[in-house]
């Protein structure tokens, strides 16, 4: 009896209904208000207007949540034996870039066929958390911390961060970094690793300075002292400064920001509509909105948390850490604590590219929580591949 | 039976109590012992996970706290300043340039004005690229290269901030196309000014003098200067009452983008229109004057208004024509302007010092009286000659026996003076000189004026270092020597003989068109109409030496004093030919003789004689003054007090 019971308990095929009964529609409701506030932000940027901006957004948003609807209800092990192709598809595409990407101010980012245009690192974010989720569902629990079986999913983060800082594209790399560095302390491996990983960065810093381009040190030198040129690469920083300051704790009020209005705010409807939104809004409205991520973050931990399996668990957490470090990274780049690096705000800054990344990120932690119960046995995965 | 009761194990008791018990954990964990009786290494994984997990979302809450930190950092300790940062970013305030004053004649008719001016300005803060925008605006209307050194080097010496003016005096068509495409121009803006228009005006010009752009002592003074095209008084009356005339600057707040371009605009305050002057000036008159002298290579006339001092007529020429000057001057017409040798530029009234010649013998005649060393009664004989010490002086005819005040002021005898300035002494006659207004200069808003000189012992000792020979003392008696004077000064001279009142010269009447009649000299009454009868026998009387200019009109007479001063002495005589050897003709007179109302002074330089050259034209002018009198029409004060009510009156 109890075997009949554990095997329908371990191995559900969940019907289309029970899928839908099972999603954390709270959590949806979360994702929705963000973007609602990215949506108003958008009006506000466009001087109350709907067009350009916020009606695509809307629409971007629309498709983006038929793509989570899609992944959701894929079982999630065909995600797991999709996720080394998909991850070996992205680092291809990432090294194609180098090859025939597009440029555009200075950096090799995309690809392009005529109208549609598509960066290969955005795929790289979700196939990286499966991959990794993918070896340690299928690493034996007792080989976690051992040296030979850290070193895979070391080379599958370290291979994209070099080929994204060979774009450049610091933002990426960084996020990729701290995305896969996160996943592996998650999966438990041994805290010397880190303490070990840390000391290493510490002696390689002097040489990735000099390898670094011009224009990236320039950035973070500016990041270091704004005023050395204020009206170079300093501008931006301090021109968003200047907007979230001068928005005090109340906000200038919708449409009334004169900074992103007046268009002394570089990007403003992409990676510095936070600026813009609490230039308007105030210190309420920015607080009000770092609450919001703060709740889907929550929400995405304790999602993680209640899965079985590795699989689902590393790819809820993954997602987590990578919607965690482009809301940080955005917000500490406008408000000055770190050097300008190009990260979107997800769902509130205008973009096809990160909205669809983040929907699709955010489709497979619904799909972990949906498959939480669904317990993936070792023997199932065979061989590593 | 044996019952052993033992004592209770409270001390075991209460170890037992304190003994540790298994945590929840520990029974949790024992639960999931493996088959082998080890512990689950996936069950501990998830466990490890779980608490690494909790940890991450613990670091991520801190980590936001730490951005609300950085809000709060910015937007409530920091905010007020970057509040301030934000406004200047978008604001930006323009100062605008105020109309200047208007100047009209003493009936009423506009000298000078400011009409209106389209121009282009560039802010080169703005500019992404001064030289493109320049360009730019080129195509539309034409910079020349000189306008864009000019722009350029404008924009490097002061703040960017400050606008520039490219060109000015743009068509309508020129300024629209301009005003329509300035909005894609970062930095450049459009704008309507107002340029400085004279009226009749070569007439006029040396009077109302010109604008032009302020140099830079000026803007050093008063950053108002800085607004493009402003332009301040740099001659004339333009300059002299240059603060009256200028108003007071407004501003204009803009609200611009990152590109400069103006938004819209947020406030301003307007400009205060400088005040208006009257003058005392009569253009028509002037312009008479002007036309009579026209025919002399360099010639002045100047006619007071005796009873209010009022100059009606300050003409000079050579003239110009302040229009070319004050607005978009022409560097070419300008050399040739300050080139000329005859000076157009210079107001000979003001600033010509002539030896007055015989003119200066009124002035003798006084000193003589007032001393007591001559009476009326007392007459000399002239032989033509008069010897002092070694040297010997002539006259200019021999009048022969019998020659008395009245008759030496009319014949103009020069041995008569000679006697009597020998007599008096170099110090008795300054003291008279400068009585009557010679030797100094009056504060009637023109500056420039010359002092000229009235010789004493202790201006030559200042000069030269010298003594005073008595030698020296003749020749002055007859106006030569070192005395010289300019026309206003000969003119005050003669309205004060006229009147025995200390005149005093003006251009502007005073607002409130209360004139308070000047003190009387402090000269016996009875000299002073003993000279007066000389003068009038100079124009009337058979014999003197005007008397063919008398005035032409029925019961009016004019009563002079000729005068012809050389300019040739011993040091010069070989350096002057031709025109500039001439003698200098001079001519000083009132009129009418009863109740006196104008004094003139013609200076004709290099005419030959007074009588031949400078009495005609003051008789000309004279006739025409008197025919004109606005005495009969109570223009002058009436309109003062008008248009000073007219130019308070909008802006309240």
């Amino acid at each position: 009896v109890k075997s009949i019971f554990a095997e329908a308990f371990e191995r559900p095929q969940l019907l289309l209904k029970k899928k839908l009964v099972q999603l954390n529609w709270p959590f949806l409701m979360v994702i929705t208000s963000i973007t609602l506030v990215g949506v108003i932000a958008l009006y506000s940027v466009a001087g109350g207007s709907l067009d350009p901006w916020a009606s695509r957004h809307v629409a971007r948003y629309c498709i983006g949540l038929a793509l989570l609807f899609a992944i959701v209800l894929v079982d999630i092990r065909w995600w797991l034996r999709a996720a080394y192709p998909l991850y070996f598809v992205a680092l291809i595409l990432l090294a194609l870039v180098i090859v025939i990407g597009v440029e555009s101010g200075g950096a090799k980012r995309w690809l392009g066929w005529g109208e549609f245009s598509f960066q290969p690192s955005e795929m790289m974010k979700i196939a990286l958390v499966l991959a990794i989720a993918r070896y340690y569902q299928w690493l034996s629990p007792r080989q976690v911390s051992w040296l030979w079986a850290v070193i895979p999913p070391l080379l599958m983060i370290g291979i994209p961060v070099v080929l994204a800082l060979d774009q450049p594209d610091l933002g990426t790399a960084a996020l990729f970094g701290i995305v896969g560095g996160g996943l592996l302390f998650l999966a438990g491996v041994s805290w010397l690793y880190f303490l070990g990983g840390l000391a290493a960065v510490i002696a390689v810093l002097p040489h990735v300075w000099e390898k670094l381009h011009d224009y990236q040190r320039e950035r973070i030198l500016t990041f270091l002292d704004p005023e050395r040129d204020p009206s170079g690469s300093g501008y931006h920083i301090l021109q968003s400064k200047i907007a979230i300051g001068s928005g005090g704790f109340a906000g200038k009020g919708l449409m009334q920001g004169t900074q992103t209005q007046l268009n002394f705010l570089p990007e403003k409807h992409t990676d510095f509509i936070f600026t813009m939104f609490s230039e308007e809004m105030g210190f309420i409205g920015a607080a009000v909105l770092l609450a919001l991520y703060l709740i889907a973050l929550g929400f995405i931990t304790y999602m993680a948390l209640r899965c079985r399996s590795t699989f689902p668990r590393l790819v809820a957490a993954g997602m987590g850490l990578c919607l965690f470090a482009y809301v940080f990274i955005n917000v500490a780049m406008v408000t000055g604590l770190v050097p300008v690096v190009g990260v979107p705000l997800p769902l509130v800054s205008y973009g096809g590219t990160s909205m669809l990344t983040m929907m699709v990120g955010l489709g497979f932690v619904l799909n972990a929580h949906v498959n939480r119960m669904v317990l993936i046995r070792r023997e199932e995965l065979g061989p590593f591949w | 039976v044996d019952v052993k009761l033992k004592p209770p194990e409270y001390y075991a008791a209460l170890l037992r109590r304190l003994a540790p018990r298994p945590s929840l954990k520990r029974i949790v964990s024992t639960a999931m012992w493996g088959p082998d009786g080890k512990p689950d290494p996936a069950v501990r994984l998830r466990q490890r996970f779980s608490r690494r997990a909790v940890l991450i979302g613990a670091a991520q809450t801190g980590l936001f706290g730490l951005l609300l930190w950085r809000l709060r950092q910015l937007q409530i300790l920091d905010s007020s300043e970057y509040r301030l940062l934000s406004d200047e970013n978008r604001m930006s305030s323009l100062l605008t340039a105020p109309a200047r004053g208007t100047i009209y004649d003493r009936i009423g008719r506009i000298i000078a004005e400011d009409e209106e001016n389209f121009r282009v300005i560039v802010i080169p803060a703005f500019c992404k690229d001064l030289n493109a925008t320049l360009d730019a605006v080129s195509r539309i209307v034409p910079v020349s290269a000189a306008d864009r050194d000019r722009v350029k080097r404008a924009a490097r010496r002061q703040s960017g901030y400050f606008p520039v003016l490219v060109t000015e005096g743009l068509t309508w068509r020129q300024f629209t196309l301009l005003s329509v495409l300035a909005p894609q121009l970062a930095g450049v803006r459009t704008d309507r000014a107002t340029y400085r228009r004279y009226r009749h005006a070569d007439s006029v010009a040396h009077v109302v003098g010109y604008v032009g752009m302020a140099d830079k002592t000026e803007v050093a003074e008063d950053p108002i200067m800085r607004v493009p095209g402003f332009r301040t008084g740099k001659s004339g009356i333009e300059k002299g009452l240059d603060r009256e005339l200028r108003g007071a600057p407004g501003t204009i707040s803009y609200e611009v983008d990152a590109h400069g371009r103006v938004v819209r605009e947020l406030g301003a305050t307007p400009s205060v229109r400088g005040k208006d002057l009257v003058l005392t000036i009569d253009q028509e008159l002037q312009a008479f004057a002007l036309k009579r002298i026209e025919g002399l290579r360099v010639a002045s006339v100047v006619v007071l208004d005796v009873i209010t001092g009022g100059i009606v007529v300050m003409a000079s020429y050579p003239t110009f024509d302040p229009n070319e000057i004050s607005f978009k001057p022409d560097p070419r017409k300008w050399a040739e302007l300050a080139r000329n040798r005859d000076h157009p530029l210079e107001n000979r009234a003001l600033r010509g010092q002539y030896p007055p010649g015989s003119t200066f013998k009124v002035v003798t005649a006084l000193a003589g009286l007032e001393t007591g060393v001559i009476t009326p009664r007392e007459r000399m004989s002239c032989p033509g000659s008069y010897v002092f010490g070694r040297r010997t002086f002539r006259c200019w005819k021999r009048h022969g026996g019998g020659i008395d005040l009245h008759e030496a002021i009319k014949q103009s005898c020069d041995v008569y003076f000679y006697e009597t300035v020998k007599r008096v002494g170099i110090d008795r006659l300054a003291v008279t000189s400068r009585a009557l207004g010679l030797g100094q200069i009056f504060d009637f808003g023109l500056a420039g004026q010359k002092h000229g000189i009235v010789p004493d012992t202790a201006w030559k000792k200042a000069r030269f270092h010298q003594p005073w020979y008595p030698g020296e003392t003749i020749s002055c008696g007859i106006g030569q020597g070192y005395v010289s004077a300019t026309p206003i000064q000969l003119a005050v001279a003669t309205a004060r003989i006229a009147t025995g009142l200390a005149v005093v010269p003006r251009l502007v009447l005073p607002a409130d068109g209360e004139i308070v009649p000047p003190p009387p000299l402090e000269l016996d009454p009875v000299h002073l109409e003993l000279v007066r009868a000389g003068m009038i026998g100079v124009v009337n009387e058979k014999g003197g030496t005007a008397v063919r200019s008398a005035l032409p009109l029925p019961d009016v007479q004019m009563a002079g004093k000729t005068g012809t001063s050389q300019v040739i002495s011993a040091k010069n005589q070989h350096k002057l030919k031709g025109w500039e050897g001439e003698t200098h003709a001079l001519f000083i007179a009132y009129a009418p003789v009863g109740a006196p109302r104008y004094a003139a002074a013609c200076v004709v330089e290099h005419g030959g004689g007074g009588s031949r050259a400078a009495a005609p034209v003051v008789r000309d002018v004279m006739t025409e003054i008197l025919l004109r009198d606005p005495s009969t029409r109570p223009a002058s004060m009436a309109s003062n007090q008008a248009s000073a009510a007219a130019a308070e009156g909008p802006h309240q």
